[in-house]
């Protein structure tokens, strides 16, 4: 997602705006992110609850939990049906995204924090969002 | 300049040029803005949004991460908004109607949205404005409506909103009717008949009436031993209904000689035709039953808003586009949650919050003059089948073949094992998603 529209980027939309634009491949990292709230908070920034916090977890640990609920070698309750949802690139983009959001409860983060955080997992997809 | 600056400044240029390129008709004007707008970028697009339950409420919250300076307002008619999510709970003394009540402060505070708590009784889509009960007309560049549902008494004779709001309430608008039937419930007599009867599909909250059905079962576990729940369903099959009956026959003898619950299917003629409101009688297809409590939840349709606004269909549900939400009978006008069609997914509260992402996402995109990246949904819903045993569906969705279907191999009810863990964790998570859900939503 990129909040900030450059002249560039503006062009382009205009050029592309009446041509029917290809479906992405994907949902970004953010869209996916966000479907995970009800459990686990807005931007996976709840820190007190039975299903952990997302926010601020390694990468890596994200995708290797999310792979190991998806071939069933790691018990789960639900997890195991939301992982078979997803490919590995979907998980990766998802482990990106958390991994920017910062360690703490959501009511105490401002949206200036949350803005920063999002253009910070922009920026370590490679903008490919 | 700080970033909300730039920003701004930004979409200005963008604004600019634009009607540079295209003239300032082809640009969405901004209408008349009634209350205090002082924060909001002049040259910002107003969306309005009509119902700030649970599609509402999420909405305007997630419109706010995708666009800092857009201009958003809620109009909602009531200044609290009781969930009907753990409602149920409310029949059996787990929760009370209080510690379910919410509002739109921190929607207000905290994401800059205008809260106007006024009915909506009417809109121009030409003009692209909204008219409310107390004579004020706000303009709109993208309107979003997400109003519920609405009940349908006139397939059961002896049966309507006044029924329903003195002796027989239906309780599934959370309220005053949760608390009379709660009421109702307590007053049992010893060794009396409570029938419960569930909707034709679709109807909000699929597991609704079967999670109420398995506590009233626990209630009189406890307090009613020889009292007995008898559900008259007009349909064979419901939803997560292999758990269900599983946790039934382990919890209340379903099944067994003395089960707290008989459940009659359609085709065993559990239609319910008939009220008699005096004599507590209820006929159904092939009999005649008297029972102490009698609770009809009715049939429902697209919510009382959406039929006004001509947002609904001869199926009485809102068409949408399942990219977007957009409606497909009126444009720059978006319908969230339980009042449309929105194929594999339920109506429920998780599905009307993962609804109102991706349309935020949206209709930030289209005001910006992009097109709006590739739509992904969830849904889960977790029920108790008694305090200390949950039973979960969940599943993760995408647009394919033109349909909202499960996407990989997402979709599926909790299993049955023979660990006991596995529904008490259930509850476990129930009790939390609850928890952060409505914060999502509301906060
Ligand atoms: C007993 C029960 C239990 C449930 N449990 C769960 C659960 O565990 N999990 C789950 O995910 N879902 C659950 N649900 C379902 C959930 O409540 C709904 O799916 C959800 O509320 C739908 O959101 P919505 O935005 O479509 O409608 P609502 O949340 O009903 O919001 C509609 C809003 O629009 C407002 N409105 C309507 N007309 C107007 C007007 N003319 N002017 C201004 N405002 C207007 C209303 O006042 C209301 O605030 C349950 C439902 C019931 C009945």
């Amino acid at each position: 997602m990129n909040r900030t529209i450059s002249i560039s980027a503006l062009c382009l939309s205009l050029i592309t705006a009446g041509a029917q634009a290809a479906p992405q491949p994907m949902a970004s990292g953010e869209a996916m992110a966000q479907q995970c709230a009800p459990c686990h908070g807005t931007n996976g920034q709840a820190l007190t609850e039975a299903m952990p916090p997302l926010a601020g977890m390694d990468a890596d640990t994200f995708e290797r939990a999310m792979l190991a609920y998806r071939d069933g070698s790691r018990d789960a309750v639900i997890m195991d049906r939301v992982a078979r949802g997803f490919t590995d690139e979907e998980i990766h983009a998802m482990a990106i995204w958390f991994e920017q959001q910062p360690f703490k409860p959501w009511q105490d983060t401002t949206l200036e924090e949350a803005y920063d955080a999002s253009n910070a997992a922009d920026k370590a997809m490679g903008g490919q969002q | 300049m700080s970033r909300l600056e730039q920003q701004t400044f930004d979409r200005k240029i963008t604004r600019r040029d634009l009607i540079k390129v295209f003239g300032a008709s082809a640009v969405a004007a901004t209408g008349i803005f009634g209350a205090s707008n002082k924060a909001f970028a002049q040259s910002a697009a107003h969306v309005v949004i009509l119902g700030g339950g649970v599609g509402g409420s999420t909405f305007a919250k997630y419109l706010r991460f995708a666009d800092p300076d857009v201009k958003i307002t809620i109009i909602e008619q009531y200044p609290e908004y009781i969930t009907c999510l753990r409602s149920n709970d409310v029949l059996v003394g787990m929760h009370t109607l209080d510690e379910l009540t919410f509002n739109l402060d921190t929607i207000r505070s905290k994401y800059n949205v205008n809260v106007i708590i006024d009915k909506v009784v009417g809109a121009d889509f030409d003009k692209k404005t909204v008219r409310t009960q107390k004579g004020e007309t706000v303009s709109y560049d993208k309107l979003v409506v997400s109003p519920g549902i609405d009940f349908v008494y006139d397939n059961i004779e002896g049966f309507n909103e006044q029924v329903a709001d003195t002796t027989h309430p239906h309780a599934y608008k959370a309220g005053p009717q949760t608390l009379k039937l709660k009421q109702q419930l307590e007053n049992l007599p010893q060794g009396g008949t409570a029938i419960v009867a569930p909707p034709q599909n679709p109807f909000r909250c699929p597991p609704g009436p079967y999670e109420r059905i398995s506590f009233f079962a626990e209630y009189l576990k406890k307090h009613n031993p020889t009292g007995k729940v008898i559900v008259l369903d007009p349909k064979d099959r419901f939803t997560k209904d292999i758990p269900f009956k599983k946790a039934w026959e382990r919890l209340y003898g379903y099944r067994s000689d003395n089960s707290l619950i008989e459940w009659i299917s359609g085709s065993d003629g559990g239609q319910v035709t008939r009220l008699d409101p005096k004599t507590n009688q209820v006929q159904a297809m092939v009999e005649d039953f008297q029972a102490d409590l009698i609770n009809i939840i009715p049939n429902q349709r697209a919510g009382k808003l959406a039929q006004m606004l001509d947002l609904a269909d001869e199926s009485g549900w809102c068409p949408i586009n399942r990219h977007t939400f957009e409606s497909m009978r009126h444009d720059e006008v978006y319908v969230l949650g339980d009042s449309t069609i929105a194929d594999a997914m339920p109506k429920s509260g998780y599905a009307a919050n993962s609804q109102a992402k991706v349309c935020a996402k949206a209709v930030a995109d289209t005001l910006k003059g992009e097109s709006p990246g590739r739509a992904i949904y969830s849904n889960v819903c977790y029920s108790l089948a008694g305090q200390n045993y949950g039973v979960s569906i969940a599943a993760i969705y995408e647009v394919r073949d033109g349909l909202i279907q499960p996407k990989g191999d997402s979709a599926g009810v909790s299993e049955i094992t023979d660990k006991p863990a596995q529904p008490i964790l259930e509850a476990v998570y129930q009790k939390n998603w609850h928890r952060e859900f409505v914060k999502d939503v509301f906060s």
